[in-house]
């Protein structure tokens, strides 16, 4: 107890003369009258405290953030590569499209030509079979036509041959039919 | 120990300044002169650290922009969860501002030993301990509120003094006037309280015994900006609502 009060007197004489100084602007390096061993003491505690607080906190924040730029780095990455797989494959469909774009123009210009041909193939036998059918009703007509002027030749001669029959005449013709088969 | 018997007398003549400023006249002004440099030197700190934080911005932030964003963070947190997702945008300046100031001073006020300068009269010491400065801090919440009331409903914003009951009219108009009183002297009295608690243990015993209450008012600065900040987003988040519920320590 003693020692602080002693301390205490020391520190308000030193008071009393840094006052009797006077005025104006000046430094006072009274160490306890200004405190500076608590401050001290404090100030050191507080950046002990502090320091490691702090450092933990944005040590953390840190962290943080680099994981997520190197998250969106990541996810940019994979997207750029995707973008670009898909891009090939866009491409690589194109090629295939035009691929078969000319192919599908190839066969069917292939099969226009085969359908053409079939239809003058078809136009020819179908000119045919109508030039055949036209000469088999021809000979059709023809021969009905032979065979009816025949029948009407052989009436009129049936119609004619009672009138001009007589004996002699039927003798005469018997006998060259006789004559006739005789020759045969 | 007679010794002992002497030692009021000295102890009585120990200078424990309380209203004593350093005067400086400014046309019919005047103004108290240590807050003002305190003021300035808290100000340089705050300017230099964000000039600092954002000269050489990295995309993965370390150091000093590092914890500057951190604090922007925080303050950008606070002002959130106080006026809300929707309009806290513009408001982030405002209370961040208060809420770094207000810190600044306070800590300086605990942590820088300022009586090693010497002035002609009065003292260096947080500017936030001087009730001028509170007065100014809490008016600007004042102009704030009502500017965002006004400027988000017009006049309309006037039926909120009439909102559940008109009888209510003149308790709602008499806050208008406590919470700029309240703001200023939790702050004043706090910092101002702390600081004379510190200078009187110093006083009676000069080494280690002050320590706890030292700290003690560390916590209590710390925590008396966040108030600040805190109550001003909140009075700010009442006017652009109209109503809802009361935020009062």
């Amino acid at each position: 107890m003693d020692i602080f009060v002693r301390l205490v007197a020391g520190a308000s004489f030193l008071a009393e003369t840094a006052e009797a100084e006077g005025g104006g602007f000046g430094l006072n390096f009274n160490i306890l009258e200004t405190n500076l061993i608590n401050l001290g003491i404090a100030i050191a505690i507080v950046v002990y405290f502090g320091r490691s607080f702090l450092t933990k906190i944005l040590g953390e924040r840190r962290a943080a953030i680099e994981a997520a730029i190197q998250e969106a780095e990541t996810r940019k990455k994979a997207a750029a590569a995707s973008l670009a797989e898909q891009q090939q494959k866009l491409a690589q469909a194109q090629t295939e499209a035009a691929a078969i774009q000319s192919s599908a123009h190839a066969a069917a210009d292939k099969m226009k030509a085969e359908i053409l041909d079939k239809g003058e193939q078809d136009v020819r036998r179908m000119r045919e079979s109508a030039a055949q059918d036209l000469d088999s009703e021809q000979e059709r007509v023809i021969n009905e036509l032979r065979q009816r002027i025949a029948a009407l030749a052989l009436q009129k001669a049936e119609g004619d041959l009672p009138g001009r029959l007589d004996n002699g005449v039927q003798q005469r013709l018997v006998d060259r039919s006789i004559a006739l088969l005789g020759e045969g | 120990m007679l010794n002992f018997l002497d030692v009021p007398t000295s102890l009585s003549l120990a200078s424990l300044e309380v209203g004593h400023h350093l005067y400086w006249q400014i046309g019919n002004l005047k103004i108290h002169g240590q807050v003002f440099i305190v003021s300035w030197i808290v100000i340089g700190i705050l300017v230099t650290a964000s000039l600092l934080a954002t000269q050489n911005a990295q995309r993965v932030p370390k150091g000093i922009q590092n914890l500057m964003e951190y604090a922007l963070e925080f303050v950008r947190n606070l002002t959130r969860d106080q006026i809300g997702e929707k309009e806290y945008r513009p408001w982030v300046p405002f209370v961040g501002t208060l809420f770094l100031f207000i810190f600044v001073s306070n800590w300086s006020g605990a942590l820088v030993p300022w009586k090693l300068i010497r002035l002609p009269e009065g003292e260096l010491a947080a500017p936030t301990n001087d009730i001028n400065t509170t007065v100014a801090l809490a008016l600007l919440v004042s102009l704030a509120y009502f500017y965002a009331g006004f400027s988000k409903k017009g006049l309309g914003y006037f039926a909120k003094y009439v909102q559940p009951t008109p009888i209510l009219l003149p308790i709602a108009i008499l806050e208008d006037f406590t919470k700029p009183l309240s703001l200023s002297f939790r702050l004043f009295g706090n910092i101002l309280a702390d600081e004379l608690v510190v200078a009187v243990l110093v006083l009676l015993v000069p080494l280690f015994v002050p320590l706890p209450v030292m700290l003690l008012g560390l916590f209590t600065s710390a925590i008396q900006a966040l108030v600040f900040a805190t109550l001003a987003a909140a009075y700010i988040h009442e006017a652009l609502e109209g109503h809802g519920d009361e935020h009062h320590e």
